[in-house]
C-alpha cells in the first residue's frame, strides 16, 4: 500500500528563527523554580533511609522538633491520615502487572538507600538537614537483591510480600513462528549486552514549593514535565476539587523525564507547607537526582540468518532491574524496550519478552529514549554480529534488512510505522561521514597495530506515545487568543523541558497568521490559565501542542477572514492572504493590517451587522491519526503514533593499554519528518548524541555490595564534556508522517540510542583484532581493559 | 547547605592564622575552597571555625635559599603564567595545565589545599613526592618542615597536626632537571585514575631519578630510578620492563574507589609509569 504525503501545507515553518528568550537563558537571567522567593518560605530537608531494605520498628523525632529554627517534623506514619497514596504516573496494573500503594514517606519499612522516611521544615534549610541527624529511626534490618537475575530466583526476598515474586510484569511482543525458523534455520546465534543503570541529570534538579492561600486554595510551583496531571494527582491526594489547586510550572532547566511526576516529594511539600501555615520549599540536590535510576537490562537474544545475512527470526529476553518501582514513570521502559523490536527491520517472526523485575535499588523514573536505547543497542549489536559472521559489511546488512520506504505503512505487533526512507538516511549518514575513507583510516591504522573502530547504528524512535487508562496521553490541547492590538496568545496545555519548543509553536501560529514570531507569546506550564493538557513527555510538544495551536489560529484566521472581508467591502473572504502583517485581498486587490483588523473586530462588532462575532479565540485539541488502540484483526495496536528515525557512524579508538576509548568522529543523520526550526531540532539531535555517548562510555549509577549508591555527585557521575567529544557532523533528511497534520513525527528523544549503538559497535570493530567482545555497558576503561586481558572470547 | 553554624576568620598574618588555630576547636582550613566550601554543604564535614587564608599572602613563588617555593595560597593559574615555576618546577606547571574545571577551579584551587586534601586521586601529592619537594608547616611551635614523601600518611590523612597549616611547599633546585608526566582518567571530569612523575636532577656530577605514582594506592608510590638512568638522565629502552616490574611490586594493596576498581588501578600503573618515563626521555631527547 502506497502514500501519497502531501507537502504540508502551513507556513512559518523551516525557518531558523531565534529561541525566544534564549538571550536571558544565556546570560543567566532565565528565572527557575529556585529563582521564585515567597515572602516567609521555609526550607524542608528529607531524613533518607540509609538500608536498601529494613522494617522501621520506631521513630523518635523529639530532638529534632526542639532543634533550632525547627517548624515542623513529620514521619510516614503521622502523614497517613493526611493524604491518600501517590497516584501512578502510569500505574503497572492497567495492562495486568501488578502495583503497589506508595505514600510520601516509608511507613512500616524501606525498600532502598534513599527512601524518604522523615521530613523536616525549619527557616533555613541548613538548621533543616542539621535537623535531621537528631531524629533517631529503628530498624530492623532484612535481607536485600540488588541483582535482577538474583531477585527472580526462588527464594529472594521480596519487596512486597503480597506479591509472591519481584516481577511486576512480563510484556510479550510476538509474530510469526520463531520457534520454528530458529531451528531450520542455516545461521542462528546467541548472545548477550548488558546496559547499566543510569540516568539523565537536568542540570537544574528537582525543586517544589508549595502555598496554602487563606481560603484553601493550593499553589504548587514544581520543576515538573506534566503540570496538569500533577495538578489531577494532588487533588486526588489531598480529597481537594482540582479547581482549588494551581500547579506552575516555571522555566525548566532540563527534563529528560527525570520530571515526570509520582515523587514523594511533591505531596510531601505540599503536606509541610499546610503543617507549617507557609510556604515551604524543597530543592532536589544531586546526591538525590543520582537516586534516580533507569534503563539497566540484559538482552540475552537469539538470531537466525540466511547466507546473505537477512535476519529471518529473533528472540530476545529483557530482564529490567528497575529498582524499587515507586510511582513515577520508569518501569514503563521495560515495555518499550520490547515494544521498540524489531526495530527498522523487516523481521517477520520474533518472540519478544520483557520482564520489570524489583530490587533493592532506587526507583526508575522516565530516562529521554525510554527504553528505546536498550532496545537499539540489542537490535545494532545483533546485526553487527550477523555481519561479522558472515564477513559482510555492516552497512550491506542494514539495507539487506530495511523496510523499504514503500512499504508503509508497516505493521508489527505494537507499532504502525508511519513513514520512512531508511535506506535515504542511512546513504546520507555514508556520505557525510566519507565512510570509504574511515574504513581506509581502520586498515591503515591495524597495520600499525593500533584498535581503530568504525561503529554504524541506526535507530527507529517511536514517539509521541498514548497510553489510555491514565493520565499519560497522545494528544493536547492549545488555545490561540489575538488582542485588540493584534497580538497573538497561545496558551498550551504542552510544557518545555527547556527545549524551547515555546519558539516553534510561536512559529506556527505566527506563519497562520502571516504576522512576525515576536508578536506571538506562549504560555506553557500554568494550569489556571492553560488549558489541560499532558505536558512534556515522548518527543511531542511541538507535534501535539503546535499543531493544535495551528488548528485553533485557522479558526481564529477564519474568524479575521470574514471581518477582513466585510471591512474591505469584499464579496467573499475566500483568497485573502495573510501575509507581512497584512491581510490582503488576491491579486494587488486591497488590503488592511492585521492589527487593524482585530482591533475593528473588538471595537466595531454589532455596530457593523456582518461583524457580530466578536471574539477572536478557539481551541483545539489534536491527535494523529495513527492511534491504534482497537486491535485489528491480527490482534495489533499502535500506541505511538510516529517513528522519527537516525543513522549513526562512528570512529573510536581503544588504548589496549588502559583500555580507554577515544570517539575520534561522529557522524549523525536524522529523519523526524517535517522540521519547523532546524536550528532547534539540531540542537535537540546534537544533545541526544552527547547523551548517547555519555551512557555508552562513562555514566554509570553504579551500587555498591551493601546496597548503598556508589554516586553523589559529578565527580562520580561522569558526564561527558566538550573536550570528552569530536565535532558531531550532523545532517538531515524529512520524511513527513502522513498521519500528522504538518507532517512532524516529534523531535528531542531521537539520536540517543543510536548513539548509544553506534558507539557499542565501534568499539566492539575496534577490539575485533584482538578477538573479544565486550557485552556489559558502560563500555569504560575497566571494563574493556578486563575485557582485553582475560581474552573474554567472542 | 551548611549545617553548622561557622565562625569564619580571615586573618592577616600568619602569627594570627597559628594563634587561631592554636585556640580553635574544629577549625576548617580554607585555601581556595574548591574541595572544602563543597563538602560543608554537603554535610561531609563539620566545622566550627573556618580560617580563610585569602589574607595572609603566601601566594608568592620564587627561589629561596632552601629551593624554589611555591607559597600556599599560589593557584594553578599563577603557575601557568609563571616563568620562574616553568624553570625550577616544570612538573607542576604540567599539572597544572591539566587541571579541569574551567578557570574557576584554577583560579582558586591551590597546590598547598590539594598538597593537604590528600587525595589519593589527585595530581599534587605524587608530583611532589617526585621533585623531592618539602612541606612546611607553621603552627604556634614553630615550623615544620616535612618531606613530601613523609607528609602522605593515608588517603585523605596527612601529618599535618590540627594546630598547624600548611605555608608553602620547597622544590629542591638541580643544576639540571626535567620531568615527564602522564594522567590517566576516564573522561575530561573525571579524577585521575593513576598518575605518574618521572623527574631526573643533575646534581654533583651524577642524575638522580625519581618516580612517583599517584592514584594507584592510598598514598603517592615512590620509586628510585637512578639506578637505572643512562648518562644522559635517560631511562634506556632496556630498563623500561624493569620500571613496570617496580611498579607493579608496590601494588598489593591498590587504591579502590567508584571510578575504577582496584585491579584496574594495578593492570594500569606499569603502562602509566612507562608512559612517563617516554616523555621524559622525549624531554630529555628534545
Amino acid at each position: 500500500m502506497t502514500h501519497t504525503i502531501e507537502p504540508p501545507t502551513v507556513t512559518g515553518h523551516g525557518t531558523r528563527v531565534r529561541r525566544k528568550q534564549g538571550d536571558l537563558i544565556l546570560t543567566g537571567r532565565g528565572r527557575y523554580l529556585d529563582d521564585i522567593e515567597l515572602p516567609g518560605v521555609l526550607h524542608a530537608a528529607v531524613l533518607r533511609s540509609p538500608h536498601p531494605h529494613a522494617r522501621i520498628v520506631g521513630i523518635d523525632a523529639s530532638a529534632a522538633a526542639a532543634a533550632t529554627g525547627v517548624r515542623v517534623v513529620l514521619t510516614g506514619a503521622e502523614a497517613v491520615p493526611m493524604a491518600t497514596p501517590i497516584p501512578h504516573y502510569y500505574d503497572p496494573a492497567i495492562p495486568g502487572g501488578k502495583t503497589h500503594a506508595f505514600r510520601c514517606l516509608a511507613v512500616d519499612k524501606v525498600v532502598y538507600v534513599g527512601q524518604p522516611v522523615a521530613a523536616v521544615v525549619a527557616k533555613t534549610l541548613g538548621d533543616a538537614e542539621a535537623a535531621l541527624e537528631a531524629i533517631r529511626v529503628e530498624y530492623e534490618l532484612l535481607p536485600f537483591v540488588l541483582d535482577a537475575d538474583e531477585a527472580l530466583e526462588a527464594g529472594a526476598p521480596l519487596l512486597f510480600e503480597d506479591w509472591g515474586d519481584n516481577v511486576v510484569i512480563r510484556s510479550a511482543f510476538q509474530e510469526g513462528e520463531t520457534e520454528a525458523v530458529l531451528a531450520g534455520a542455516p545461521h542462528v546465534l546467541e548472545d548477550e549486552i548488558r546496559i547499566q543503570r543510569y540516568g539523565t541529570t537536568p542540570l537544574e534538579p528537582r525543586g517544589y514549593l508549595a502555598q496554602w492561600e487563606q481560603d484553601g486554595r493550593l499553589t504548587f510551583y514544581g520543576s515538573c514535565q506534566n503540570p496538569h496531571p500533577l495538578r489531577s494527582n494532588l487533588a486526588t491526594m489531598l480529597d481537594l476539587p482540582e479547581t482549588q489547586i494551581k500547579v506552575v510550572a516555571p522555566r525548566v532547566g532540563g527534563g529528560f523525564g527525570h520530571k515526570f511526576h509520582g515523587y514523594p516529594e511533591e505531596i510531601l511539600v505540599c503536606l509541610l507547607s499546610r503543617l507549617a501555615g507557609a510556604p515551604v520549599k524543597w530543592l532536589e540536590t544531586r546526591a538525590d537526582s543520582l537516586l534516580v535510576g533507569a534503563r539497566e537490562m540484559v538482552h540475552r537474544f537469539t538470531a537466525a540468518y540466511d547466507d546473505d545475512g537477512r535476519i529471518l527470526a529473533v528472540r530476545d529476553r529483557i530482564v529490567a532491574n528497575i529498582g524499587a518501582l515507586g510511582s513515577m514513570a520508569g518501569w514503563g521502559m521495560s515495555f518499550v524496550a520490547g515494544m521498540a523490536f524489531p526495530g527498522p527491520y523487516k523481521v517477520k517472526h520474533y518472540d519478544v519478552e520483557s520482564v520489570a523485575v524489583v530490587t533493592n535499588k532506587a526507583p526508575w523514573n522516565g530516562a529521554r529514549s525510554y527504553g528505546k536505547e536498550s532496545a537499539a543497542l540489542a537490535i545494532e549489536r545483533m546485526v553487527d554480529l550477523i555481519a561479522v559472521d558472515l564477513g559482510l559489511d555492516p552497512i550491506d546488512i542494514r539495507r539487506r534488512n530495511f523496510i523499504k520506504s514503500d512499504e508503509f505503512p508497516y505493521w508489527t505487533t505494537a507499532k504502525r510505522l508511519d513513514s520512512g526512507n531508511y535506506d535515504g538516511v542511512l546513504d546520507k549518514a555514508v556520505d557525510l561521514s566519507g565512510y570509504e575513507q574511515l574504513r581506509e583510516k581502520q586498515r591503515l591504522a591495524r597495520r600499525e597495530g593500533r584498535l581503530l573502530g568504525v561503529g554504524v547504528a541506526f535507530e527507529l524512535t517511536p514517539e509521541g506515545g498514548d497510553f489510555p487508562g491514565d493520565l499519560v496521553r497522545g494528544f493536547d490541547t492549545s488555545t490561540v487568543r489575538v488582542d485588540p492590538s493584534g497580538k497573538v496568545m497561545v496558551l498550551t496545555g504542552v510544557t518545555s523541558p527547556g527545549t524551547g519548543n515555546e519558539t516553534g509553536i510561536a512559529q506556527l501560529v505566527a506563519g497562520e497568521f502571516g504576522v512576525p514570531v515576536d508578536d506571538v507569546a506562549v504560555l506553557q506550564g500554568d494550569t489556571d490559565a492553560c488549558p489541560y493538557g499532558y505536558g512534556n513527555a515522548s518527543s511531542r510538544s511541538l507535534n501535539l501542542g503546535g499543531t493544535a495551536a495551528v488548528l485553533a489560529a485557522r479558526d481564529v484566521r477564519e474568524r479575521l477572514a470574514a471581518c477582513a472581508a466585510v471591512l474591505l467591502g469584499l464579496e467573499t473572504d475566500r483568497g485573502l492572504v495573510f501575509a507581512d502583517g497584512w491581510i490582503s485581498a488576491p491579486d494587488g486587490g486591497p488590503r488592511l493590517r492585521f492589527r487593524d483588523v482585530a482591533r475593528q473586530v473588538f471595537t466595531r462588532a454589532i455596530e457593523i451587522p456582518a461583524i457580530d462575532q466578536p471574539q477572536l479565540e478557539s481551541t483545539r485539541t489534536y491527535a494523529p491519526t495513527n492511534l491504534l488502540h482497537v486491535p485489528d484483526t491480527e490482534g495489533r495496536v499502535s500506541p505511538y503514533p510516529t517513528y522519527p528515525n537516525s543513522a549513526h557512524i562512528s570512529t573510536v579508538e581503544v588504548d589496549a593499554g588502559t583500555g580507554l576509548v577515544t570517539v575520534l568522529g561522529y557522524t549523525g543523520v536524522d529523519d523526524c519528518g517535517t522540521v519547523v526550526n532546524p536550528t532547534l531540532v539540531e540542537g535537540q539531535f546534537l544533545g541526544a548524541i552527547a547523551m548517547g555517548i555519555g551512557g555508552a562510555l562513562w555514566e554509570d549509577l553504579s551500587y555498591g555490595a551493601d546496597g548503598r549508591p556508589r554516586t553523589q555527585t559529578f565527580k562520580q557521575y561522569l558526564l561527558p564534556r566538550s573536550t570528552d567529544l569530536p565535532h558531531l557532523a550532523i545532517g538531515s533528511q524529512v520524511t513527513p508522517s502522513p498521519f500528522t497534520l504538518l507532517g512532524t513525527k516529534g523531535a528531542g528523544e531521537g539520536g540517543v540510542a543510536g548513539a548509544v549503538a553506534c558507539i557499542a559497535n565501534a568499539v566492539n570493530d575496534a577490539l575485533r583484532p584482538l578477538g573479544v567482545t565486550v557485552r556489559r555497558m558502560p563500555l569504560s576503561g575497566p571494563t574493556i581493559l578486563s575485557a582485553i586481558r582475560t581474552g573474554a572470547p567472542r | 547547605m551548611i549545617r553548622t553554624h561557622l565562625r569564619y576568620h580571615a586573618p592577616r598574618s600568619v602569627e594570627e592564622t597559628c594563634a587561631l588555630l592554636a585556640a580553635a576547636d574544629r577549625a576548617v582550613i580554607l585555601g581556595g575552597g574548591t574541595m572544602t566550601v563543597p563538602q560543608l554543604g554537603r554535610g561531609e564535614r563539620a566545622a566550627a571555625d573556618v580560617v580563610h587564608l585569602r589574607s595572609i599572602g603566601l601566594g608568592e613563588m620564587a627561589v629561596a635559599d632552601d629551593g624554589f617555593r611555591i607559597g600556599a595560597m599560589a593557584t594553578y593559574t599563577d603557575l601557568l603564567s609563571s616563568e620562574v615555576a616553568r624553570r625550577h618546577a616544570d612538573l607542576l606547571v604540567t599539572v597544572a595545565s591539566g587541571i579541569t574545571g574551567g578557570a574557576q577551579i584554577r583560579n582558586l584551587g591551590t597546590v598547598g589545599g590539594s598538597a593537604c586534601y590528600a587525595n589519593p586521586s589527585s595530581d599534587i601529592p605524587a608530583a611532589l613526592v617526585a621533585l623531592g619537594a618539602e612541606v612546611l608547616l607553621r603552627s604556634t611551635s614553630g615550623t615544620r618542615r616535612i618531606p613530601a614523601g613523609l607528609f602522605y600518611l593515608d588517603a585523605f590523612h596527612t601529618a599535618l597536626r590540627p594546630d598547624e597549616f600548611l605555608t608553602g611547599v620547597a622544590v629542591p633546585i638541580s643544576e639540571a632537571s626535567a620531568a615527564g608526566y602522564y594522567k590517566l582518567k576516564l573522561s575530561e571530569s573525571s579524577w585521575p585514575i593513576a598518575t605518574a612523575a618521572a623527574v631526573v636532577r643533575h646534581t654533583g656530577g651524577a642524575w638522580q631519578g625519581r618516580l612517583a605514582l599517584g592514584g594507584v594506592r592510598a598514598t603517592p608510590v615512590l620509586i628510585d630510578l637512578t639506578p637505572l638512568l643512562d648518562g644522559a638522565g635517560r631511562i634506556p629502552e632496556a630498563q623500561q620492563e624493569t620500571v613496570r616490574e617496580l611498579v607493579d611490586d608496590e601494588l598489593e594493596t591498590p587504591w579502590d574507589d567508584e571510578l575504577a576498581p582496584a585491579d584496574y588501578r594495578r593492570a594500569v600503573a606499569p603502562t602509566v609509569a612507562d608512559r612517563a618515563v617516554t616523555a621524559l626521555n622525549e624531554r630529555l631527547a628534545s
